[in-house]
Parts: C-alpha cells; structure tokens; sequence
C-alpha cells in the first residue's frame, strides 16, 4: 500500500506517493528526478547518498521516505539554486576536488554540514567529517584543502558565506 | 620544446566539473529513457554448480514482469571475453562462481523485476569448488574449462640464475602472499539500452571501450556490427574494472528481447560479487646482488588466481613477468607464472595490470638486499636503475626515454628523504605517555609501468577534428572518461597546439555512433595515444586550411594556421583571412590515425612493450605497538610521466594513487571461503577514508620527455599507486624491523609480528650471506 509522504525538497513543497519500504535516495532520485544524489552501496557505508534532513547529515539509503514525512530535505541540486554556485561547490572546481564526481555531491553535503557545525574547523575536524564518505578516484587531499578553504574564507566573512 | 607552453603542465580546471559539483552530469545509473523496463539479473549463490534446470514460470507471473531470458534466448553465441570468450552471457548448463549470471528479468519496476528475480527457479548440483591455484594446476584437479585450468603460463630466462646466485654475496628469499582486490569504482556497473533514431540497438552504459563492446554486444546477439551501437562516455570510476563486459549484453539482449527501452545498475554486492577484480597472487622471489650492490639475480615464480573466467588475466601474467625485475638491469633473470582458473570470483583488469604484484616482490627484495649489504636503499636502487640501451628482465633493449634513475635521484633530494633522521623521531602529535611505544619509519620504491597494450595486438587511435566557421573545434575520440581527466587534457592539448582557446574546444568521446575508434581506456595509454592523434589532425587541418586558402582566395601553396580573436582568422603563405569567409557554412574536418610505436623484438603474448613510464615513492608510517594500528602520515610521489598535461590532474591522479595503494597494503581483500565470496560490500571490505590516507601527499613531476609522445608526455595513471605499497611495507621494516610479506597488513598482523619478534618469538628470515 503506498502512502502519501510531504517533503519540502531543496525549499519547495512536494508530494509522492511512496511504498512503506521506499527509501528517500529512491523517491529523491526516481520520483523526484534529483540524480544528483548517488546510491554507491546502499548500506550506509559510502555516504554517496548524503543529503540533509532537516539540517541534519543522513545517509538517503538509511532514511525511509516515510520517516521523511513533514521533514526539510536538502540535495546537491538545492546547493545551486538558479546555477550560481555556491562556495563550497566553487572551491571544489578551483582546487580540482573532482574527479569522476560520483562521491561529489554527498561529500558536498558532508562538507556542508561540517561547516554548519565548526565555524572554524581543525585540518582534524574536516577530515574527520568527511569520513564517512568514500571516494575512490582524490586520495581526498584536494577535498579537504577545497573544505578549508571555504572554511578560512567563511571565517573571514564573519561565517557569511 | 624552445617555446614556453601556453595551456600545458597548468592549473587548468576540469571541463566536466561544474556539471559534477551542481549535480548535473547523468552517469550511466541516472539515465531513464521514456517507456524503460528495469532489469534484475538471476545470479548463482554456488561458487560452482551444475544447472539443472531454470523455471521461469512463477517469475512470469509476478505482476509488472514483461520477459524472463535463460540461456536458450541468447540469439547469437552465449559468451563473452576480451581475449577468449569463455564466459556464457546466461549460464546453461554449469556456473562457475557466485555471480554467474543464469537468467534476467525485465519489469514495468524495479521491484518487479528484483521479484521476478527471486521467484526464478534454478534447479543446481552444486560441485566441489576448485579454490588452491596451486592444486587447480595439478592434473588430477576437476577442470574447470576444456583447456584444463591453467589458463596462461610464460616462462623467461635471461643469462644463468644459478651462476648469478653464486656470484651473489647476499640471496634473499622470500615468498609474498597478496589478495584479491576490487576496484570499488563509486559507480556500480550501470546502463540503458534502446533503439536509437536509426534503429540501432544501443547501449549506453560504462565500458571501457565502446567499439570492443559493440563487437562484444554484435556476436552475443548474433547481429551485423552496424547494428549495435555502444556509448560510454561519462562513468562514475572504473580503473580497469570496467574494461570486460557488465551490464552491456545483458541490455542489449532485454531491448532486443522486448523492443522496450531497459535500465540495469547492479547493486554493490552483484557488483562485488560478479565484476574482474586483481589476480590473488602468490609470489615467490629468490634476488642475489654483489657485495658492492650490484644486482645479480632475480628468480621468480607467481601463480595468479585468475578465477572462473578468462578476460585479461592472460595479458596481465604477462605484464607480471616483463616486469620482473622493476627498473633495474640484472644479468641473470628466470621466471615462471601461471595464470590458473579456479571458483574464487574473477579476476581481470585493474591499474597497475600484474606491475602491482610484482613491483611488491621485487621492490621488497631491493630492500631486504640493501639492508643485508647495509646500503642506503635509494643508492642500491639507483646503481642498478635502467638506463636506455641497457637490456631489460626479459632481455631485450630499453629504447625510449627511461626515467628510472632520474626519479629515483628526485626522490633523494625531496624533502621526506633527506629529513628522514628526523622524521623518524618526530613524535610531536603523539600523546607523551605514547611515545615509547609509537614507532615510527619511511621506506621507498621505484617502479616501471609498460604503456599502451605492448607488441603483436593492435593498439591504434583514431580521431576526428572539426573546426567550425566561429573558430569552435570538436574533437571526436571514442576513449572514456572515468574521472581520469582525459577529456580535459585532450582540449588543453588543442588548445596549446591550435590558437583555440580551451571554452571553444568540445570533446565528444565514448560513443560508436559519433566518433571513431580511438582504441581501450586502459593501459596509461589515452593521453599518449590520443594527443599525437590529435597533433597528426592539427597538422592536417593546416595543410587543408590551406588548400582551401589557395583554391578559394588564390594563397599560394602552404599549411595556414589558425589565428584566435573575436573574429579567428587563417594566417598562411598568402596573408590573413577571416576563417568564416574561408570556410563559408561548412565546418572543415579531418581526421588521423595514430599507431602506437611498439618494440623491435616480439617474446609472444604481447610483450614487450616499448614505452614505460617511471615513479620512485617514498612512504613515512607510524604504527602504534600496543594496538598495531599503521597509520601513513605522509607520501612523496616523484613520477616521470613526462610532459605533464594538467597539474591538478597530474596530482590528482597521483592522490588518488596514493588512497588505492595504502588500501592494497593495509586495508583491502576481496575473502572467499571454499569459494564463497565474505565481503560483498564496504562494510566488509573496508575502504580507506579520510582519516587514511595522509594530507601529506607531495608529488613531484619528474620530466623525462618522452621523443615520441605529445610534448613528451606519457601517462602516469598506474605508476601513480604500484610502487605505493611496497614503499609502505618497506616504511614498515624500517619502523619495527619485520618484514611483512602478507597483504593487506592490519593492525592484528602487527601485534602477531611483534609478539613473533618479542624474545622467545620466530622471526624467520631466509638471507643468506657469504662468509657468515
Ligand atoms: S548509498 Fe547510502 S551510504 Fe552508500
Ligand atoms: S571523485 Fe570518484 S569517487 Fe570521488
């Protein structure tokens, strides 16, 4: 039997009719057609699937969309809203953080919330957020110095972006 | 090359890495045509097994299932393989691991199609597993294809091992025991199939080589090659794990089946489970050098795992052997290697190519001989490294550029060396009360990488160049992009070469319907290959620039070159002209044909190649002795790939080189059990994280110019992780004085290590040495 779940997706307000065991990477990337969000291993071990949910760093593959009812969910797609990219996404492209891409959009959520949650991050603090998400092409240094960057320049800005 | 480089060896961004940040690249597992039926593959649980029979029935009647195919539906032949097809596209009669496809069900849904799957009834015998490469050899062993289960075996030898050993005043023996790994490529094997505005049954999915795929596709479907048209140009990772088909007949096979659009994306465990990974191997290494260091002997013997199927296990045996030795001249060579066919998954393809596992035998032997003689590790590598004219391992001529020796010195003057005292007792970041018990090391390695697919296969490279009226060029090349950056560095190699400015240069790869075959993403071969390619069209375009200067506007006789601008222009023999009055309408394209040069002598199977490419790492470890956790702390890469193509690339590629080579070492095995597969996912096969691999990584370009590659350029994009492993294990040695000759090294083998070496322990090593 298929429910109805409310979701405001990337700031706007949506409807889908899910099954009970749907999970949210699957309504987020199939029903909504939000591909940007990435299914790697489907166990939450890779975190290719990060999105936030109410503010909060969730592996999509874990959440039920059900569970999701009523909640904010936030993808790599609402990072850009209109193409202007964001500083954290404009940082990923300068320090070459990118490579085939597909851990790009969950490691932008990761970094996202870790720098939500540390104003000022430790070189520690950043790779420690960003554990939980594999990549498999950068050996992650360029990601971590494209997170500090954002970080210092946040920092500089009085933690505006 | 006189004139400085405009566009090369710069911080160039990555053409693709917007639409990669914002989300909006569509990789394989995104695609969705209108009307798509989903697919679920029906895969044996047995690691071997006689089919019986396979009921279909109560899958056919889940709601939403359209077609379920078995191995009688396959139209053409039911197998596949790069260099044999020996593996059935549906099994009918026998599977040979767990992940042998048996049939595929194609739904309205993809829970359709995942229950059709379940409810398929495959009636098995289950058969003992062949699981010991070393007993499948044994001719009582049940084989496991006609040819018996010793799929490939090479033997070389070069002078006398035997005279060579009693020269040696140090031999070294030493067996080394290495896993299977998966590449873990962040994308699962993905695709959709459809008929195209031509009617041509296409595939879009994530090979390697589209033109290998569609011939693959062709004979499976028993179709005429014109009909079959196979893409695969943006893929979320492959190194070499894609190279063999996945998801590709089976697509082909549904559409074809149902005349409906299909979607395929294996699940991480199909993945695991079913896709090449590297040969488990089992070296064994017997080196013999001079008091002086010289080295003198190298005896060998491996034995891969090659698993249930053939794909390229044959040609990465052969890359084993060829190198042998590393990069070091050494008079007396025998070697002999197996690749054998056994239950335990399947292995092919991956960076490295069989240079992995050799390059940890031979680069440990370096070490333990330096230590035996007490020579300085770098010093020992560097008196024996390969200079061009010397003969190689295998007996022939070095010709080309050979930056052994030069990356090796580039690695003593780095930072990370020539501060090694200190490094040793930097123990700053650890907790006081620790440090008595953190040890800390660095070790070095030095590795040579064949490129391109060596001698006696054809390994050319086709492009197509236009350059339209506005001055906007397209470049036409089959090859894929992984995430590797080709795409990238083939635009900043026409734009260094042509007065194109990079945002006018489109790349339109990975696709037989649109551009001709530039030969398999494999082999470090598609910057090298590609770039002269498209140098010989730049050279072509002139020449017809200027032909049609002359015919149209009267120039005299002479190639025109392009000139950038608002408004771009020729100049040539006869002055300047806007290019749109030259050209009018129509876009002007050429095209070329790049043969990759290969060796003078042929030792059969396609050795040997003619071009390598050379790296020298070096690796500083800190393991903590009560817990036996290693972790790496920094990583210096001096790699020779000649001209460097794009830094950020060039270091990205090496990064990543970095991450997979502490995996091999430390983290990484694919395990089986009588041939069950125990680690089908990533909570089971651990991958390093961020926490791993260090921030320290520094890689250091080390430019030997290649004469016949592009600018010089050679690709790095395996040297850049072989040597990592060994300079770990070798780091390893030098913190706590074992030799770790079993990957992947985790923290319980470094308790049992120190607990073997504590007094009372074993610690057994075989060195001897003359006169002791
Ligand atoms: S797909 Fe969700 S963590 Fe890997
Ligand atoms: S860029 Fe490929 S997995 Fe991270």
């Amino acid at each position: 039997m298929a429910v109805s779940v409310n979701l405001k997706l990337n700031g706007a307000a949506c409807r889908f009719e899910v099954e009970p065991d749907e999970r949210l990477v699957e309504t987020v990337r199939e029903k909504a057609g939000l591909t940007g969000t990435k299914l790697g291993c489907g166990v939450g071990e890779c975190g290719a699937c990060s999105v936030l949910l109410d503010g909060k760093l969730v592996c999509a593959c874990l959440v039920l969309a059900a569970q999701a009812d009523g909640c904010e969910v936030f993808t790599v797609e609402g990072l850009a809203p209109g193409g202007r990219l964001s500083d954290l996404q404009r940082a990923f492209v300068e320090e070459g953080a990118v490579q085939c891409g597909y851990c790009t959009p969950g490691m932008l959520m990761a970094a996202e919330a870790l720098l939500r949650r540390h104003k000022r991050p430790t070189g520690e603090q950043i790779r420690q957020g960003l554990a939980g998400n594999l990549c498999r092409c950068t050996g992650y240094t360029k990601i971590v110095a494209a997170v500090r960057k954002v970080a210092k320049r946040r920092a500089a800005r009085g933690g505006r972006r | 090359m006189a004139r400085a480089l405009k566009v090369l060896g710069k911080r160039t961004r990555r053409l693709d890495a917007e639409a990669k940040v914002t989300g909006a690249l569509v990789y394989p597992s995104d695609k969705a045509p209108d009307d798509m039926l989903w697919l679920a593959v029906v895969r044996s649980p047995h690691p071997h097994a006689r089919v019986l029979g396979v009921d279909c029935a109560a899958a056919e009647a889940v709601p939403g299932v359209v077609r379920v195919a078995t191995a009688r539906d396959v139209p053409g032949e039911n197998a596949f393989g790069i260099a044999i097809q020996d593996q059935p596209v549906l099994c009918g009669e026998r599977v040979r691991y767990q992940g042998d496809a048996v049939a595929v069900v194609a739904a309205e849904s993809l829970r359709a199609a995942r229950a059709g799957a379940a409810a398929v009834r495959v009636d098995y015998e289950p058969l003992e597993p062949v699981v010991e490469p070393e007993a499948a050899m044994r001719p009582d062993s049940p084989a496991l294809h006609p040819g018996g289960n010793i799929l490939h075996q090479g033997h070389f030898t070069k002078g006398d091992v035997a005279e060579g050993f009693r020269q040696s005043h140090v031999v070294v023996e030493r067996e080394y025991d290495l896993p299977m790994m998966e590449h873990a490529y962040l994308e699962t094997e993905a695709g959709v199939s459809f008929y195209d505005e031509l009617g041509r049954l296409t595939v879009d999915s994530c090979g390697q080589y589209v033109y290998r795929d569609q011939t693959q596709i062709a004979r499976a479907l028993g179709l005429p090659l014109e009909r079959v048209r196979a893409i695969g140009a943006h893929v979320g990772g492959a190194f070499g794990g894609k190279d063999e088909i996945t998801v590709q007949i089976h697509l082909a096979l549904m559409t074809h089946l149902t005349g409906r659009p299909c979607k395929l994306v294996l699940t991480r465990e199909e993945s695991i489970l079913f896709s090449t990974k590297r040969h488990a191997t089992r070296v064994r290494y017997k080196t013999g050098c001079s008091r002086d260091g010289r080295l003198l002997a190298v005896e060998a013997r491996f034995v891969a795992d090659t698993g249930a199927y053939a794909s390229l296990g044959g040609p990465v045996l052969n890359l084993m052997l060829e190198h042998v030795a590393g990069p070091y001249r050494v008079p007396h060579v025998k070697v002999d290697g197996f690749a054998v066919y056994t239950n335990n998954g399947f292995a092919g393809a991956f960076r490295g190519f069989g240079c992995t596992q050799a390059c940890v035998g031979i680069e440990s032997q370096m070490d333990l001989m330096a230590r035996a003689i007490r020579m300085d590790p770098l010093a020992f590598r560097l008196k024996n490294a390969l200079q061009t004219g010397d003969r190689a391992a295998l007996d022939y001529e070095m010709k080309t550029a050979v930056g052994a020796a030069a990356t090796i010195r580039s690695a003593q003057k780095g930072k990370l060396w020539r501060g090694r005292a200190a490094w040793r007792k930097d123990l700053r970041k650890v907790p006081a009360a620790l440090r008595p018990h953190v040890k800390r090391g660095l070790g070095v390695a030095s590795q040579m990488q064949g490129m391109g697919l060596g001698i006696g296969l054809p390994d050319y490279c086709e492009v197509a160049l236009e350059l339209g009226p506005a001055g906007d060029c397209t470049l036409r090349a089959s090859t894929s992009e992984f995430g590797q950056g080709a795409y990238t560095a083939y635009a900043a190699m026409l734009a260094e070469r042509l007065d194109v400015p990079m945002e006018r240069v489109r790349i339109v790869g990975g696709d037989t319907g649109l551009a001709p075959d530039s030969g398999t993403t494999t082999a470090s071969r598609t910057t090298y290959a590609v770039g002269n390619a498209l140098l010989m069209a730049c050279e072509r375009l002139e020449a017809e620039l200027g032909r049609l200067a002359a015919e149209r506007l009267g120039w005299p006789a002479g190639p025109a070159r392009l000139r950038a601008g608002r408004e771009p222009r020729v100049q040539g023999a006869g002055g300047q002209a806007a290019l749109a009055g030259l050209l009018g309408q129509t876009p002007l394209e050429v095209r070329a044909t790049y043969h990759i040069p290969v060796a003078e002598v042929e030792l059969g199977d396609g050795l040997p190649h003619l071009l390598y490419s050379y790296g020298t790492h070096v690796a500083g470890v800190e393991v903590d002795t009560l817990t036996g956790e290693i972790t790496v702390q920094a990583v210096e890469a001096h790699l020779d790939g000649g001209q460097v193509i794009l830094r950020t690339g060039f270091e990205g590629q090496s990064e990543g080189g970095v991450a997979q080579g502490i995996g091999y070492a430390l983290f990484e095995a694919v395990e089986f059990e009588r041939g069950r597969c125990l680690t089908t996912n990533f909570n089971t096969y651990v991958l390093p994280t961020s926490l791993d691999v260090p921030t320290a990584i520094r890689t250091v370009p080390v430019v030997v110019r290649e004469p016949t590659g592009p600018w010089g350029a050679k690709g790095i994009s395996e040297t850049c992780m072989v040597g990592v492993t060994p300079a770990i294990l070798n780091a390893l040695e030098d913190a706590l004085g074992v030799r770790f000759t079993r990957l992947p090294v985790r923290a319980e083998a470094v308790l049992r290590a120190l607990a073997e070496q504590a007094p009372g322990g074993r610690a057994g090593a075989r060195t001897r040495r003359k006169g002791s």
